[in-house]
């Protein structure tokens, strides 16, 4: 009983959340424009491709272009949503609202709470919508059913939850557009350091630097530390990825993206509780 | 039902507010009055848990402000009251509403009500960025009354308002003594705490100069804003 209690004033708040955001003219020109430009993606399934000569099997395309497509999704919604988050505490406060709910018997961890699971909550549902559309398509158009795209879609919204506390975060402690632009370059250096980090792994990469008679000594360096410490938002993305197609679990360290992010959502939401408490109210 | 101990509040090496101690009966309307940058806003603000004193302490219906519940039927009109731009005061008052958790159908009989009460019939579903200063106004005092607070807290709420509006805004908070609440004015108007509260606080520079009824404060002959000025120009 008590904690339904307990939630009522974090629902009530997330609700107003939701409807500030999807009145925000912005909102529905981006849902409007991904919508779209997600359908017209779908020109791409029905192509031909060729790889070392040899012509890709439709089922192989679906996936491979599904991946693709998925990836681009993902981060753009996480651009979005920190779009979406740097305002809110300005704009509540410019609007009258955050003096207005916290002179009302509700604590600031739920005013803070209703805006974080209120944004995300959005933005989980529009990622959902524009992967349902993917989905909807391979399905009907192509026939090639991927329900494991929905499911990844769900996995992926860990990184949204991670930009919305980030954002919003930041947007305390320095203008919103730097606060932007700082969980901007967070997300763009995970993506940069995954993909260089995949490449150097390669086989081809590894058979141009290493002598085959030579030894690999595993080393322990600043930079290796720094990237497995960095949020893995591109390794979760491609978590998220790995089920789609049924690709084969590869041990608890495919994981690790998960956790990672998972820990910071926690360590960033504390810190967000506890600077959101010594703020004054205007 | 409200109570200051020691209430002190600094600002770096700014005192907004030194050393407050006072309290307010249940029933009473209570006034505090003070020139601009006194430490009237401050204390509402500490009162509201919108900043936290330095050190002392404040409570509301007998619990420490810090405390959510101590906000349990409390209303307040804040300083430069604003709606959000895209709402209308219908929708406003009802937001206000189902935040307290109030039903749908009770919402919509007491937003009824209070849009009577403020003198906004007729304008209360058109959008808030065609109001004017004063309509705004009303709509927080509004805003303020949804719920049928036992303690209203009003921090400047005839700001704005035509002489009319005033005399309104009067006219309603007498209305309410009727119904056992107890009033805390911020106010400039010192002519219209005269004719409405029982007591009053004079402070300046962050010091309680005095507190106490405005019969005791007022002697023949003078008027609140004789002592007023005698007592802030020292």
């Amino acid at each position: 009983m008590e904690t339904s209690k307990a939630h009522s004033p974090i629902f009530r708040i997330m609700k107003y959340t939701v409807t500030d955001e999807v009145r925000q003219k912005s909102f529905i020109i981006m849902f409007a424009v991904c919508s779209t430009f997600v359908f017209l993606l779908r020109s791409c399934y029905q192509g031909h491709y060729l790889v070392n000569g040899q012509l890709l099997d439709a089922e192989s395309v679906t996936t491979t272009m599904s991946k693709v497509i998925f990836h681009v999704i993902g981060a753009g919604l996480m651009l979005l949503v920190a779009l979406l988050s740097m305002r809110v505490f300005r704009r509540d406060r410019d609007d009258g609202m955050q003096s207005c709910i916290l002179s009302k018997p509700f604590t600031r961890q739920q005013y803070v709470m209703g805006k974080i699971v209120g944004l995300w909550a959005l933005s989980v549902l529009f990622m959902f919508i524009l992967h349902a559309i993917v989905f909807l398509i391979t399905s009907i158009d192509l026939r090639v059913a991927l329900p494991e795209y929905l499911i990844a879609s769900l996995l992926c919204s860990l990184n949204l939850l991670f930009a919305v506390i980030a954002v919003l975060l930041l947007s305390l402690l320095m203008p919103d557009i730097v606060a932007f632009l700082s969980v901007m370059v967070i997300g763009v250096v995970s993506f940069v350091a995954e993909g260089i980090y995949a490449l150097s792994h390669s086989q081809v990469f590894q058979a141009m630097i290493h002598h085959p008679d030579a030894h690999i000594q595993p080393e322990v360096t600043w930079w290796k530390v720094i990237f497995y410490l960095w949020p893995k938002l591109s390794g979760l993305q491609h978590l998220a990825t790995s089920l789609i197609g049924g690709e084969a679990f590869q041990g608890l360290g495919s994981v690790y993206p998960l956790i990672n992010v998972f820990f910071y959502c926690i360590v960033l939401g504390a810190l967000l509780f506890w600077r959101f408490g010594k703020e004054d109210i205007v | 039902m409200i109570e200051l101990n020691t209430a002190t509040k600094h600002y770096d090496s700014f005192t907004a507010v030194d050393n407050v101690s006072f309290s307010v009966r249940t029933g009473e309307y209570f006034a505090l009055l003070g020139p601009n940058g006194a430490g009237k806003t401050t204390i509402v603000k500490m009162l509201l848990d919108f900043t936290r004193p330095t050190s002392g302490s404040l409570s509301l219906n007998s619990i420490s402000s810090t405390k959510a519940a101590s906000r349990n039927a409390v209303g307040y009109l804040s300083e430069n009251f604003r709606i959000p731009p895209y709402l209308t005061g219908w929708q406003y008052l009802q937001r206000c509403a189902e935040l307290l958790d109030i039903s749908r159908h009770d919402a919509r009989d007491q937003c009824k009500r209070i849009v009577r009460l403020v003198g906004m019939e007729g304008r209360e579903h058109t959008k808030a960025n065609t109001y004017s200063k004063g309509m705004i106004q009303r709509f927080g005092l509004g805003a303020a009354l949804i719920g049928n607070p036992k303690l209203l807290i009003l921090d400047e709420p005839t700001e704005g308002l035509d002489p009319i509006g005033i005399r309104e805004t009067r006219q309603l908070l007498e209305s309410l003594k009727d119904q056992g609440m107890t009033i805390f004015l911020n106010s400039h108007l010192l002519s219209e705490v005269e004719k409405i509260c029982h007591t009053v606080g004079i402070i300046n520079h962050g010091k309680l100069l005095v507190k106490n009824s405005i019969s005791a404060i007022v002697k023949d002959g003078d008027t609140l804003e004789d002592v007023f000025v005698r007592l802030v120009k020292g």
